[in-house]
């Protein structure tokens, strides 16, 4: 009796086991699949009446308990860096809790550590100190942010721009105390804008006198890159980091299927499509993120390098996928500043990656690479596919 | 006989044990979703509520003296008083369906929606 009592927990066991990791769907189509084997194994084994309604007992309990669990086991943490709230979640699918916990307590430490880094406003920042002597040595971290974000300006012919910072503080986009600045201030901040003003020689840093720099375009993208290898290296292969509105996947999701990236409508609160992807990551750039309103006009932040204005190329929101954070992040602020056409040049020049545009007369532009796993909600129509030529 | 007839019995209550499962299956399945969401401070999560139980209140959460009140109202939440320069947080208003989260970033509070693919659809939002 003893025995048959072990014998049927360590099922129940099992069954629970199995539930755990697949849809509610999945979960109760495995229970009824027991179920009926162990109604079988009634009918054609001949142990005793009492024994078999222990088990059949056994059975019903799994059965109503399963339904119970969640849909996928995870470890997820929150953390505020960046000016954002950051998730990262690992499944422990594969690699069980223990590793999947301490992946999560990982990434979350070396956000901390980039965060300090990287925070302009923190007096002992690389970048503080960069801005405030001029010159300075730093992390190896911020010698390759800051050489990335060169790189990617010159690709960019200027789009992407890391000194912006004053002109940036002007508009009052870095402390939320909005302004329209005058023509004059801007002609005189726009001086100090250009990446030639910025010199990397090693690990030092030096900015002719008046420019600032700041990391903001990229600092999450590369962030997702540093996090994803931490997520890999500790043996995850699921997992999901939402770094506030960059999106960045190790894997495919437990079971199996690609993750699902709502899209957000740049108009409103939902999303307009998604874009089913795993191991990559999916960055969108638009006006809604921060911006004011001042006389009828809609002033954004993500400002053009050649103005010092708010970009206006009829983009109003730019979303690069692609195997890369740091790369889909400095493009989609390149492509919101660039316009329609020269996305496209882009794109067909370089590939690598796939892009959604949305402009403002509410059109949506893919490229051909993300075709068939785009899918519009018909808030914007069907989507302009564009191909290699 | 007997003994066959006890089977029979047995037979009879496992197949009744089966169509009841099925049907809790069928029931759990059909019932009305969870709409979990966290509300967050600071990193810390304050709140974990869900909507589709609640009944109308309103939370006020505090960071260093400023606040956020917080109303749940007919199964949705919205920020509705916020002491933030920009109000970018009210303006968000309702959390729908499809969008993952309202953010007030000077008082770092996030209302967002617990992540699960059967409840959003999606696995996030970018």
């Amino acid at each position: 009796m003893t025995v048959l009592k072990a014998n049927c927990q360590k099922r129940r066991k099992t069954v629970r086991m199995s539930c755990i990791g697949k849809d509610r769907t999945n979960g109760a189509l495995c229970k009824l699949t027991v179920l009926l084997i162990y109604s079988i194994q009634l009918k054609t084994d001949g142990d005793s009446l009492l024994k078999k309604t222990i088990c059949l007992i056994a059975v019903a309990a799994v059965l109503t308990s399963c339904g119970n669990y969640s849909a996928d086991e995870q470890v997820s943490q929150t953390i505020f860096a960046m000016d954002t709230y950051m998730t990262v979640t690992a499944y422990t699918d594969g690699c069980g809790t223990e590793k999947a916990s301490a992946a999560v307590s990982e990434c979350l430490d070396e956000i901390a550590r980039l965060d300090k880094l990287w925070n302009v406003n923190d007096a002992q920042s690389d970048f503080a100190r960069i801005n405030g002597g001029g010159k300075a040595t730093v992390s190896a971290d911020t010698a390759e942010l800051i050489s990335f974000a060169l790189d990617m300006n010159e690709k960019t012919g200027g789009a992407l721009d890391i000194t912006l910072l004053p002109v940036l503080r002007e508009w009052g986009f870095t402390t939320g105390e909005y302004r329209v600045p005058d023509d004059d201030t801007l002609a005189a901040l726009r001086e100090n804008i250009g990446s030639d003003k910025v010199t990397l020689s090693g690990n030092t840093v030096s900015v002719q006198k008046g420019t600032m720099i700041t990391p903001g375009a990229v600092a999450k993208g590369i962030t997702g890159d540093i996090v994803s290898e931490i997520m890999r290296k500790n043996g995850v292969s699921s997992a999901m980091i939402d770094l506030g509105g960059n999106i960045q996947t190790v894997g495919k999701k437990p079971g199996g299927s690609y993750w699902k990236i709502g899209l957000k409508d740049p108009r409103g609160q939902g999303i307009f499509g998604t874009v089913e992807i795993s191991d990559m990551a999916v960055v969108t750039s638009g006006g809604y993120e921060r911006y004011f309103e001042q006389d009828g006009a809609a002033y954004w932040h993500i400002l053009d390098p050649k103005t010092g204005r708010p970009a206006q190329s009829g983009i109003i929101s730019a979303t690069v996928i692609g195997g890369e954070g740091s790369l889909c992040d400095a493009l989609s602020t390149a492509f919101f500043v660039m316009g329609e056409q020269q996305t496209e040049d882009y794109w067909r020049r370089s590939g690598g990656f796939d892009f959604v545009l949305v402009t403002d007369d509410d059109r949506v532009i893919i490229s051909e690479g993300i075709k068939d796993r785009y899918t519009s909600n018909g808030l914007y129509g069907e989507p302009e596919v564009i191909c290699f030529e | 006989m007997n003994k066959k007839k006890a089977q029979t019995a047995l037979m009879i209550a496992a197949a009744a044990i089966f169509a009841a499962a099925a049907a809790v299956s069928v029931y759990q399945l059909r019932r009305t979703k969870p709409n979990t969401v966290k509300i967050i401070s600071d990193g810390k999560v304050l709140y974990t509520l869900d909507l589709s139980r609640e009944s109308d209140r309103e939370i006020i959460v505090e960071y260093e003296g400023r606040r956020n009140v917080i109303v749940i109202e007919n199964h949705d939440i919205y920020v509705r008083e916020a002491d933030c320069p920009d109000h970018t947080c009210i303006k968000m208003g309702k959390l729908s369906q499809s969008s993952t989260q309202i953010v007030c970033l000077p008082n770092k509070l996030m209302i967002r929606r617990a992540y699960s693919s059967e409840e959003s659809g999606t696995d996030g939002t970018a």
